[in-house]
């Protein structure tokens, strides 16, 4: 598993649920100590991710308006492969999707504080 | 693929409580990371800050849940078991109340000094003797650089 290192690492978090993205922000930015971008729906984070100073990883929950996680992950992917996208969901059937369209994780819903640090742990320094 | 959290039979959306429990158990971390000498970084202390709020709001909106059941008279049905039951209910928000107060203050460098450290050390400790939870902050590597 390639990793990005901590200086520099760019994080976006992308969930429709204001309290699940907040709590997620929060508990990254408290982790990589940077600040962390947040987005409500799938097309305004796209729109961010398409432009050069896109953010190294992106957690995207699947069931997201605009463009859903899948669709941000395949966008996200072909524009920078190196990139990491991790998806988030409650249905358990998204699992085996996301492993299939290449996401680099799946965090299954509730998503705990644990959880995230680990994530922290496998993808920055 | 990294796969986290639950299996496939409990996932399921997050809930208000599922909130709190997990921001609160991220306050009992921040708490320790700070007693433990993890160094507190621009950001970090935002977040503390953030996460602190939301902790001291929603434990408020308990105790005040909690003091209009009493007013609405369901309590004078109940047991003495039921009315201890909500006295260490209302002793454990208030608990949190004080850990959300506390966390602020050590973020914003105001929880200076032996007492108020024993005081936040105590408080901790009566919190995770009732919410049990067990996380070593020294197994995470990220807390200790800022």
């Amino acid at each position: 598993m390639s990793q990005v290192s901590i200086q520099n690492v760019k994080i976006a978090v992308v969930d429709g649920d204001l309290l699940v993205r907040d709590f997620v922000s929060t508990v990254l930015m408290y982790c990589v100590n940077r600040d962390v971008l947040s987005f409500d729906n799938g097309m305004a984070a796209w729109r961010y991710l398409e432009g050069a100073d896109s953010p190294d990883i992106i957690i995207s929950e699947v069931d997201v308006s605009g463009l859903n996680g899948f669709e941000l992950l395949a966008r996200f992917k072909e524009k920078h492969p190196a990139k990491k996208c991790l998806l988030m969901s409650s249905n358990p059937d998204d699992e085996k999707i996301a492993r299939d369209s290449g996401a680099d994780a799946f965090l299954a819903k509730p998503v705990s504080v644990t959880d995230l640090f680990r994530v922290v742990e496998a993808f920055v320094v | 693929m990294l796969r986290t959290g639950p299996s496939s039979g409990e996932i399921r959306n997050m809930s208000g409580e599922d909130i709190f429990s997990s921001r609160l158990k991220l306050l009992i971390i921040m708490a320790k990371a700070y007693l433990t000498g993890c160094p507190i970084g621009k950001y970090r202390k935002q977040a503390i800050i953030e996460n602190s709020r939301c902790v001291f709001y929603h434990s408020l909106q308990l105790v005040n849940k909690m003091a209009s059941s009493k007013d609405q008279g369901l309590k004078v049905q109940a047991c003495t078991v039921f009315a201890d039951d909500m006295h260490e209910e209302h002793i454990f928000y208030q608990r949190t109340l004080l850990l959300a107060v506390m966390a602020k203050a050590l973020a914003q460098g105001r929880l200076k000094g032996y007492f108020r450290e024993k005081a936040l050390k105590e408080n901790l400790n009566r919190i995770r003797e009732a919410f049990i939870f067990n996380f070593n902050v020294k197994d995470v590597k990220c807390l200790k650089v800022a």
